[in-house]
């Protein structure tokens, strides 16, 4: 695997401007084969995300969106045309080489159930950090100040069950972020949790990405979401139908 | 967190489940200790009670005697012969015997059978079934003299009690036909009707003089070990050492071959058994452990898809199931150490299930059953049943990392 993007390079915001973007997308397409159905998830699909953004994909339901965001994540593998994520080909490398990827490159938060149940929010949000060797002090300090960023701080006993839906959220994004990743991609985020709870977690992405620089590529079909978008990228049948910034 | 911890954890989510499955495999090292145990016990009974029917753990007889007796074929210098193997470690006694077929005559009737001449000095009722069966009068006292004891059937045929008169008649060592008077002191009943109708014990220097012997001549050395399952390699240890090299050696198995293939049959049956027990505890780990992955499909995919490795998934569940199956062992000898004292020490008497008349391939047999393990026993049946938990979790383990994440992460 190449390395030509050191971290730290990559997360400076003077640096940005000359690095390629983070996740570049040339012709991308996702076929599904049901039977003797095919569909097209995603279609001829080319965009660029750049460091630093804050962009929404929004679309109907079946428009591609989860697809798409499998794709730019390594965990599914496109048809034809290329996906490079932090300078990677990610058609050119194998499984275990795309869960590195996806370990030490990229943030997840999905829709809903995403901790283990029987961690703490601290263990939790360790998780990643653990599994990348990072050693316990090192591990400690980054964790608590992560979890203090995400306003859980005091709850880093609590295990999800003790915990709302949109603390939970909270663990999953520090999850996200505490390895310093290239890009975060969340999968709906807010779907599962009320409307103020999703303000509230919206308000926390975008202090994220303004204070610490961290890319946000998010799913949505919720318009008060979008609107919190400084890009959106709309679908429609895999397709990426507009592309445009928006003020913030 | 390390994978130890978490997968600990994991087995915990669900206490009941995990302590059933737990408790089975605790049942499961019960019955296999009780099945082994059993064996373990019964097969050495047997054994060793076969053993004191003459022949002994080994026997140094004189050449081609078991395949046909005859008092013309004995063994020379068995004083010496005795005194040799008696220094070996694993030997607990030694027993000079002569063996033959006789006529018993009584005043009224006379009855074919077979006598064994033995010295009362070499002799004691742990080594020697027709002492301890002894019902009326005494053991011999000495190996001279004109006593005789004989089985109760015998007895009866004869219509001799105590003191009463009986000839016997044999051939001696140039095969001449020879007969001797003596006088019952003595009965025994094994319980066993074709020992009992058929057995005499005689005083050896008394049939030596009858058969025409050396007083170092005799059909046959029984020796007694510390542990009958060195029989087939003491066998063969006596068997190499050239001070036998005139006489040929025999473990039980050669000597009691009924007896042999019995405890066989009931050997294999047992490792059916446990066999079973095995596939008991098995199964119950691999329902366990498939169930809890498949419950947790969602959980996985999103352990991989945050960077997990497939291989540090399979350690996981590997690892679930080698605490589930420490706990179960655990709990195993917990539970099964106060019903081992109890079956090994008190144990449970058949003998209203099954009647006195215990019989066994000719071995007269304890109705109490008991149990008694051997070291080794006791490692197989651990180090078993945990290669079979282990084993059992392997699939599940396999199954586990095998789902790409972006299928187990469609469903909750
Ligand atoms: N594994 C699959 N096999 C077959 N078809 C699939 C598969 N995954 C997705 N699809 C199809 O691909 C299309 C895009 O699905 P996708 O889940 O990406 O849409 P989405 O925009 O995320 O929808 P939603 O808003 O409902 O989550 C749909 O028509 C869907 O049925
Ligand atoms: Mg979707």
């Amino acid at each position: 695997m190449t390395d030509q993007n050191n971290k730290h390079d990559t997360h400076s915001p003077l640096n940005a401007a000359v690095q390629h973007p983070i996740v570049r997308l040339s012709d991308v397409c996702k076929t599904y084969e049901q039977g003797k159905v095919r569909v097209n998830a995603v279609h001829d699909v080319s965009l660029d995300i750049q460091h630093g953004d804050f962009a929404a994909l929004c679309g109907p339901s079946g428009s591609g969106k989860t697809s798409l965001l499998n794709l730019i994540g390594g965990l599914d593998v496109s048809s034809s045309g290329t996906v490079i994520v932090d300078g990677i080909d990610l058609a050119t490398i194998d499984g275990s080489e795309l869960s590195e990827v996806r370990k030490n490159r990229i943030g997840f938060v999905f829709q809903s159930y995403n901790l283990i149940p029987v961690m703490t929010a601290y263990e939790n949000a360790a998780f990643v950090l653990n599994l990348q060797g990072v050693d316990e002090t090192e591990c400690r300090d980054r964790v608590m100040a992560t979890l203090k960023a995400v306003g859980l701080e005091g709850l880093e006993k609590r295990r999800p069950d003790e915990m709302s839906g949109g603390q939970q959220q909270r663990v999953a994004i520090a999850r996200a972020i505490v390895t310093e990743p290239a890009i975060v991609l969340a999968d709906e985020p807010t779907a599962n949790v009320d409307s103020h709870t999703a303000e509230s977690l919206l308000d926390l992405m975008e202090q994220l990405n303004r204070q610490q620089g961290v890319t946000f590529l998010f799913s949505t079909h919720d318009q008060h979401v979008m609107d919190r978008a400084r890009r959106i990228i709309q679908m429609h049948d895999g397709k990426v139908a507009s592309d445009h910034a928006q003020a913030g | 967190m390390n994978l130890n911890r978490l997968a600990w954890r994991n087995l915990w989510r669900r206490k009941r489940r995990t302590m059933i499955t737990g408790f089975s495999v605790a049942f499961g090292v019960m019955l296999a200790v009780t099945f082994t145990g059993a064996g373990d016990y019964f097969y050495t009974r047997m054994i060793d009670a076969g053993a004191s029917m003459g022949m002994g753990h080994v026997t140094i007889e004189a050449v081609d005697y078991h395949r046909a007796p005859s008092l013309k074929k004995r063994l020379q210098h068995v004083e010496s012969l005795r005194e040799k193997a008696l220094q070996l470690p694993q030997v607990s006694d030694v027993m000079t015997r002569i063996t033959g077929q006789a006529m018993f005559a009584s005043a009224s009737k006379s009855v074919g059978g077979m006598f064994i001449a033995v010295d009362p000095a070499q002799e004691n009722s742990e080594n020697n079934l027709f002492i301890r069966s002894i019902i009326e009068g005494s053991m011999l006292s000495s190996p001279e003299g004109r006593n005789i004891i004989v089985g109760s059937k015998l007895a009866q045929k004869l219509h001799l009690r105590m003191g009463k008169k009986v000839v016997y008649t044999t051939t001696d060592v140039h095969g001449e036909i020879v007969s001797a008077i003596a006088r019952v002191s003595g009965i025994f009943e094994t319980g066993i009707s074709e020992v009992d109708g058929a057995m005499a014990m005689l005083p050896i220097h008394s049939v030596q003089k009858v058969l025409g012997y050396q007083v170092d001549e005799a059909t046959l050395l029984g020796i007694i070990l510390k542990d009958q399952r060195f029989s087939k390699s003491m066998r063969d240890k006596l068997a190499a050492m050239p001070l036998y090299s005139k006489a040929e050696v025999l473990s039980w198995q050669q000597s009691q071959p009924e007896l042999a293939g019995m405890i066989a049959v009931d050997k294999s049956s047992n490792y059916i058994s446990q066999l079973l027990i095995g596939l008991l505890v098995a199964a119950g780990i691999l329902n366990t452990m498939l169930m809890s992955v498949l419950e947790r499909t969602r959980e996985f995919g999103v352990m991989m898809a945050v960077g997990m490795a497939p291989g540090a998934l399979f350690r996981l569940i590997m690892l679930e199931s080698f605490w589930l199956a420490v706990i179960g062992l655990i709990a195993g000898i917990i539970i099964t150490i106060p019903w081992y004292i109890y079956m090994a020490n008190t144990g449970i008497d058949l003998s209203g299930a099954y009647g006195d008349d215990f019989n066994f391939a000719g071995v007269l047999l304890d109705p109490v059953m008991k149990i008694r393990l051997f070291q080794e026993s006791i490692v197989a049946i651990l180090l078993g049943l945990f290669t079979l938990a282990l084993a059992a979790g392997a699939y599940p383990a396999w199954r586990a990392g095998r789902i790409p994440p972006v299928e187990s992460l469609k469903t909750i």
